[in-house]
C-alpha cells in the first residue's frame, strides 16, 4: 500500500523539482565520468586522452540521461503538459470558437451552479439541530374532511404527551405577535410561545443563560423570556449582563433568562415565521377552550420509527375520539420537521434544478457541435499527425485536454456568472422560502461547479473525439471536399437540441399559463386603493374590553369622516394575512348532527365588507346592536349558507360554533365567498362574528380611499397617532401588494423557467444554425454540381430544409414524450391548466419548428447562391 | 522507453546485484560498478546506461535511499544505502534466485548422470 504512494510522491517530486533532479543527474554523471577518466590516468594515459576514452566508454550522455529521467518522472504527466500547451495554441488560433464555446459553457455551468446553491442551502443542507431526522411534527387529522395536517387542541396535546411512548419529547408552540412598549416608539415584534423543553428537544442551547424550566409551564407560562441573538444585539447592544433584566411584552414585565446563539435558526413552517423571542407556553383553562391552534414538534424516541409513532398515535387518538365528542372523526398524522420546513418549495426547486440541468445539457451539445466543426476543419492536420505516428489514444487525449481547457475557461467565467446570479436569485426569491439567508456559494456549491465543468468537458472531448477520429488516415488525407450525399454530421445533436428545448419550453409554457390563471382568479374582494394596517393595543389602559371597543370605535369614526376615505372597517385577520381560527359548525336547530363541518372564523365589523367590496347577498351586516354584552350574531359566506341550508333561507336561523365552549349566534346576513388564505386555495365555509361582541387588542384596519395609496397610509398613521401615540401601527401595506406577495413563488418559478426557456431557444437556434451552416459549407461542391445541372434555387433550399425538417420533427416527437413525463412531475405546481395541456404542447412544438426553420433558412439560402463554378474548381 | 526491448531477464538480476553490493555498506554509483566487477572477477560488466536507471528505480520503490557524501579523496558523490525494505527484498530475491538456479541446474543435468 505504501510503495505505490511513495512511487507517486517520487514522480511528483521529480515533476515539480525537475531542476533539482536534472542537476543531481548531471552531478552523478560527471562524477562517474571523472572516476572513469581517473582509472585511465592511473593506467598512465594523459588526461585529455583519458577523458576522451571515458566519454566514449560512457556512451551517449543524452541517451543515458533520458533513460534515467524516465525513472523519476511520469511520461503521462509530461505529455499532459504538451497537450495543454497544444490546446492553448489551437484555442488561441481560433478565438471565435474559444469565445463561443467558453461563453456557452459559462452560461450552462453558471446557471446550474446558481440554482444548485439555492437547492443546496434550502433542501440539501441538514437542519441545524441535533439529529434533525428524528424531529417530527404531529398534527391532528380529519380524514372525513380530507384534512391531513391540522393544528392541535391544547387538551389533545396534553393527552398525546401523556399517553404516547414513541417520543422522547413533545413541545407545543404558537406564534406570539406582541408589542414591546418603549419610548418614543412602541414596537411590534413576533415571537413564539413554546413548551419548556422545546430547545432541548431541538438539541440547541442558549448561548447565555438557560431555557425554560418545567415549573415555568404552570399558569399559562411564567413571565420569562429567551431572546434571539439578533434582538439581543439590536436592543441590548449584545450586553452580556442582560440576564435578569425585564422587558415589557404586551404590558407585562418579562424577565430575560436566556439568549440564543447566532447560529440558531428557529423552525419556520405553517404559521411560524421569523421569531425574535420565546416565552413559555402552558395549558390553561382558557386556552383549552380555544379550539385547535397549537403546532406540535416532537423528537422520536431512540429506536422508534416514524411508522411506529404513526401506529401509536392512531391508537391514542382512537381513545381520545371515543372519550370526547369534539374529537369525533379526528386522528393524528406525523410528518418530518424537514418536510414541513422545506415541503412547499421542494418541488418548484427540484423542477428548476432539473430544468437548469437540461440547459447544461444543451450547452454541452452546442459546445460539442462547435468542437466537432473545429476538429473537422483540422481534419487534415490530425490525419498528418496520425500518419507520422501519433496514436489514436494520444489524439483522443489531446481533444479531451482541449475541451478541458475550454471547460476550465467556461468554469471560471461560470463561477462569476454563478456568484452574480446567486445575488440576483436571492433578491428575486419569494420571501417565504425557508433558510434563504443561508444561501451562499460554499464548498459544496464549488464542488458541484467543478464536477459540472469537468463532466461537461469530458463529454464534449470524448464525443467529439469519437466522432471526429474514426475517419481513417488514408481517407482524410486523400479526401477532397467532393463528398456527395452523405449523412448529415451533427444530425443527432439537432434532434437532441430540439427535444431538450421543447421540454424546457413546455414546462415554462405550463408555468406561464398557471401564472396567468392565478392572476385571473377572482379572490372575492377588491384590492385597489385599499390599505390594510394592523393596530395593536396593549398595556393597562386597554385591559378592559370596553376600552378596546371605545378606541377602535373612535378610530373608525374619525377615519370615516376624513376626506378621501370611502370606507373603514375592522377584521381579525386580513385576507391573505395568514391562518386564522377555524371551528366546527352546524345548524343549531338540526336534530341529527350530520357530517361535522369546519368553518374559518373571522371577527369583523359591518363596514369591512364595504371596504373590501365583498358583496352582501342576503340579510344585513353588523351594526349598533352588536355590543360586548349583546347576544352574538353571525354573517356567513355563500358556501356555508348553501352547505347548511341548501335551498332554504339562512337568515334568522342559528349557527352552532364549537368555539368559546359552544355558541349559537343568529345568522343575519350572507356575503360573497372570499379567498382568505391564498389564491390557489378555493374559498372555504366562513363565519364572520361581530368584532364589537368579541373585542380584541389586535385588529386589521381595512381602509378604502378615493385617492392614492401612500396618502391613505399617511392618513391612517396620523389618525392613530392623533388618538394615542403609544399605539403601534404595523404591517401597513396596499392590499394589492398582498396579492402580489401571495403569488411571489409562482412568479419566481415562472420567471426563472421563462428565462431558461428563452436561453434554451437561443441555444437550440444557434446549435441548429451551426450544424447546417457547416453542412452547407461542406457540400458546396455537390450543391454546385446540382446548380450546374440546372437545379433551381428553390430546389436547393428544399434540399437543405428537408434534412432539417426530418431532424426537427424527430426532435419534437422525442421532446414531446419527455415533456409529458416531466410535466407530470410538476403537477402540484400547476393551477388552472392540465399537465397535458394541448395548447402549450402544440404551441411550443410550432415555436420550436419555427426556430429550426429560421436557423436553417440562412444556410439554405446561402446554399442556393452557390455558384456552379464551384463544381469545376478543385481544392 | 528504456525498459522496453532490453534483455529483461537481466534486469531483475541487476536489481538484486545492486542491492547485494549495497549490503556491504553505502556506496556511490561508480563504487557499485567497481564492487560488481571485482566481486564477479570481471565477468559482470554493468553499463552506466542500466546502472543509474536501476538506482533511480530502486530508490523510487523505496529499497534504497541516497544522500550526498564525500569520497575518500574529498569528492562530492551521491551515496546509496540499503533500506530495511531493500534488505527484505534482497533476501526474497536471493531465495528466488537460489530456487531458479537450482531448477536450471537440475534441467541441465538431466541425463548426465
Amino acid at each position: 500500500m505504501r510503495a505505490p504512494l511513495r512511487d507517486i510522491a517520487w514522480r511528483l517530486a521529480g515533476l515539480f523539482r525537475r531542476g533539482r533532479m536534472e542537476r543531481r543527474l548531471d552531478d552523478e554523471m560527471r562524477f562517474h565520468l571523472e572516476m572513469l577518466a581517473e582509472r585511465y590516468t592511473n593506467a598512465g594515459l594523459p588526461l585529455a586522452e583519458a577523458r576522451r576514452r571515458a566519454l566514449a566508454e560512457f556512451g551517449g550522455t543524452e541517451r543515458f540521461k533520458d533513460a534515467a529521467r524516465d525513472e523519476y518522472r511520469s511520461r503521462l504527466v509530461d505529455e499532459l503538459g504538451q497537450d495543454v500547451r497544444y490546446a492553448a495554441r489551437v484555442l488561441r488560433h481560433n478565438p471565435g470558437f474559444t469565445m463561443a464555446a467558453a461563453l456557452t459553457f459559462a452560461l450552462g455551468i453558471g446557471a446550474s451552479t446558481a440554482v444548485f446553491s439555492v437547492v443546496n442551502s434550502v433542501l440539501l443542507r441538514s437542519l441545524p439541530y441535533t439529529d434533525p431526522d428524528r424531529l417530527v411534527v404531529v398534527w391532528e387529522r380529519h380524514a372525513g374532511r380530507g384534512v391531513e395536517r391540522n393544528v392541535v387542541a391544547v387538551d389533545n396535546f396534553e393527552a398525546w404527551r401523556e399517553r404516547s411512548r414513541s417520543f422522547a419529547g413533545m413541545a407545543g408552540l404558537v406564534p406570539l405577535p406582541a408589542t414591546i412598549a418603549g419610548a418614543p416608539n412602541p414596537e411590534r415584534v413576533i415571537g413564539a410561545e413554546v413548551s419548556p423543553g422545546y430547545f432541548k428537544l431541538l438539541g440547541v442551547r442558549p448561548a447565555l443563560g438557560r431555557e425554560f424550566s418545567a415549573e415555568e409551564e404552570s399558569g399559562g407560562g411564567a413571565n420569562v423570556l429567551v431572546l434571539s441573538d439578533a434582538f439581543w444585539r439590536s436592543h441590548f447592544g449584545a450586553d452580556s449582563s442582560v440576564l435578569g433584566r425585564t422587558l415589557p411584552i404586551d404590558g407585562r414585565a418579562h424577565t430575560i433568562v436566556g439568549v440564543m446563539p447566532p447560529t440558531f435558526e428557529p423552525p419556520r413552517f405553517f404559521w411560524l415565521s421569523e421569531q425574535v423571542f420565546w416565552r413559555p407556553f402552558g395549558p390553561t383553562e382558557s386556552n383549552r377552550s380555544w379550539g385547535r391552534f397549537l403546532l406540535v414538534v416532537a423528537r422520536l424516541e431512540d429506536g422508534a420509527t416514524i411508522e411506529a409513532a404513526r401506529r401509536e398515535m392512531a391508537a391514542v387518538t382512537d381513545g381520545l375520539a371515543r372519550e370526547k365528542s369534539s374529537n369525533h372523526g379526528w386522528s393524528a398524522s406525523v410528518t418530518t420537521l424537514e418536510s414541513e420546513i422545506t415541503g412547499e418549495v421542494r418541488s418548484p426547486l427540484l423542477v428548476l434544478l432539473g430544468c437548469v440541468g437540461l440547459l447544461l445539457l444543451m450547452a454541452i451539445a452546442n459546445v460539442t457541435n462547435l468542437t466537432l466543426a473545429l476538429t473537422r476543419r483540422r481534419a487534415h492536420e490530425l490525419a498528418v499527425r496520425r500518419a507520422i505516428g501519433a496514436t489514436s489514444w494520444r489524439l483522443v487525449r489531446q481533444l479531451v485536454t482541449q475541451s478541458a481547457v475550454v471547460g476550465a475557461l467556461g468554469g471560471i467565467i461560470g463561477a462569476a456568472v454563478a456568484v452574480a446570479s446567486v445575488r440576483g436569485l436571492i433578491v428575486l426569491l419569494p420571501p417565504e422560502i425557508p433558510r434563504a439567508d443561508a444561501i451562499r456559494v460554499d464548498g459544496a456549491v464549488l464542488t458541484f461547479m467543478v464536477i459540472a465543468a469537468a463532466g461537461a468537458s469530458l463529454v464534449v472531448g470524448l464525443v467529439s473525439a469519437l466522432r471526429a477520429l474514426p475517419a481513417g488516415v488514408a481517407t482524410t488525407l486523400g479526401e477532397t471536399s467532393g463528398r456527395s450525399a452523405r449523412r448529415l454530421r451533427g444530425g443527432s445533436l439537432v434532434t437532441a437540441e430540439i427535444a431538450l428545448g421543447l421540454v424546457l419550453t413546455v414546462l415554462a409554457g405550463l408555468m406561464v399559463r398557471t401564472f396567468v390563471a392565478l392572476r385571473a382568479v377572482d379572490v372575492g374582494f377588491e384590492t385597489d386603493r385599499v390599505v390594510a394596517a394592523r393596530v395593536g393595543l396593549s398595556g393597562p389602559r386597554y385591559s378592559s374590553p370596553d376600552a378596546r371597543s371605545a378606541f377602535f370605535a373612535g378610530l373608525l369614526e374619525q377615519l370615516r369622516t376624513t376626506p378621501g376615505v370611502q370606507a373603514a372597517g375592522l377584521i381579525s385577520t386580513r385576507p391573505f394575512g395568514g391562518a386564522g381560527p377555524a371551528t366546527t359548525v352546524a345548524d343549531a336547530d338540526a336534530r341529527t348532527v350530520g357530517d361535522s363541518l369546519t368553518a374559518d372564523v373571522r371577527f369583523a365589523d359591518g363596514e369591512v365588507f364595504q371596504a373590501l367590496r365583498i358583496p352582501l347577498l342576503a340579510g344585513g351586516l353588523f351594526g349598533a346592536r352588536d355590543r360586548p354584552d349583546g347576544s352574538p350574531r353571525v354573517v356567513i359566506n355563500e358556501i356555508l349558507a348553501r352547505t347548511l341550508w341548501p335551498g332554504g333561507n339562512p337568515i334568522g336561523r342559528r349557527l352552532r360554533l364549537e368555539m368559546f365552549n359552544g355558541i349559537t349566534p343568529e345568522v343575519i346576513g350572507v356575503v360573497g365567498d372570499v379567498h382568505l388564505r391564498d389564491v390557489r386555495t378555493p374559498p372555504r365555509p366562513t363565519a364572520y362574528l361581530a368584532d364589537a361582541t368579541f373585542p380584541s387588542e389586535v385588529r386589521d384596519l381595512i381602509v378604502r380611499g378615493r385617492g392614492d395609496v401612500p396618502a391613505l397610509v399617511a392618513t391612517v398613521r396620523a389618525t392613530v397617532r392623533g388618538l394615542d401615540a403609544t399605539v403601534p401601527v404595523y404591517e401597513t401595506e396596499a392590499l394589492e401588494m398582498v396579492i402580489g406577495r401571495a403569488l411571489a413563488r409562482d412568479r419566481f418559478t415562472t420567471m426563472l423557467l421563462g428565462g431558461f426557456a428563452l436561453v434554451a431557444l437561443l441555444l437550440a437556434g444557434v446549435g441548429i444554425y451551426g450544424v447546417f451552416a457547416a453542412d452547407v459549407a461542406e457540400r458546396r461542391k455537390e450543391i454546385g454540381i446540382r446548380v450546374a445541372l440546372g437545379a433551381p434555387a428553390r430546389g436547393v433550399v428544399q434540399l437543405v430544409m428537408r434534412r432539417a425538417a426530418n431532424r426537427a420533427l424527430t426532435g419534437v416527437a422525442a421532446g414531446a414524450i419527455a415533456a409529458l413525463l416531466a410535466a407530470r412531475g410538476m403537477k402540484s405546481m400547476l393551477f388552472g391548466v392540465e399537465s397535458t395541456d394541448p395548447t402549450s404542447f402544440l404551441g411550443v412544438a410550432v415555436l420550436l419548428l419555427l426556430v429550426a426553420f429560421v436557423a436553417t433558412l440562412v444556410p439554405a439560402v446561402r446554399a442556393s447562391r452557390v455558384s456552379p463554378l464551384v463544381a469545376l474548381r478543385t481544392d | 522507453m528504456a525498459d522496453k526491448g532490453k534483455g529483461d531477464v537481466l534486469q531483475g538480476t541487476l536489481d538484486m546485484l545492486v542491492l547485494k553490493s549495497l549490503q556491504l555498506g553505502p556506496m556511490h554509483g561508480w563504487g557499485i560498478t567497481e564492487r560488481l566487477e571485482v566481486g564477479s572477477e570481471r565477468v559482470l560488466q554493468v553499463g552506466q546506461g542500466s546502472l543509474y536507471p536501476a538506482l533511480y528505480r530502486l530508490e523510487r520503490q523505496g529499497y534504497i535511499a541516497s544522500e550526498w557524501g564525500l569520497t575518500g579523496n574529498n569528492r562530492q558523490a551521491r551515496y546509496y544505502k540499503l533500506t530495511s525494505a531493500g534488505r527484505k527484498r534482497l533476501a526474497e530475491e536471493r531465495a528466488t534466485w537460489a530456487r531458479m538456479s537450482r531448477a536450471v541446474d537440475l534441467v541441465l543435468q538431466m541425463g548426465d548422470g
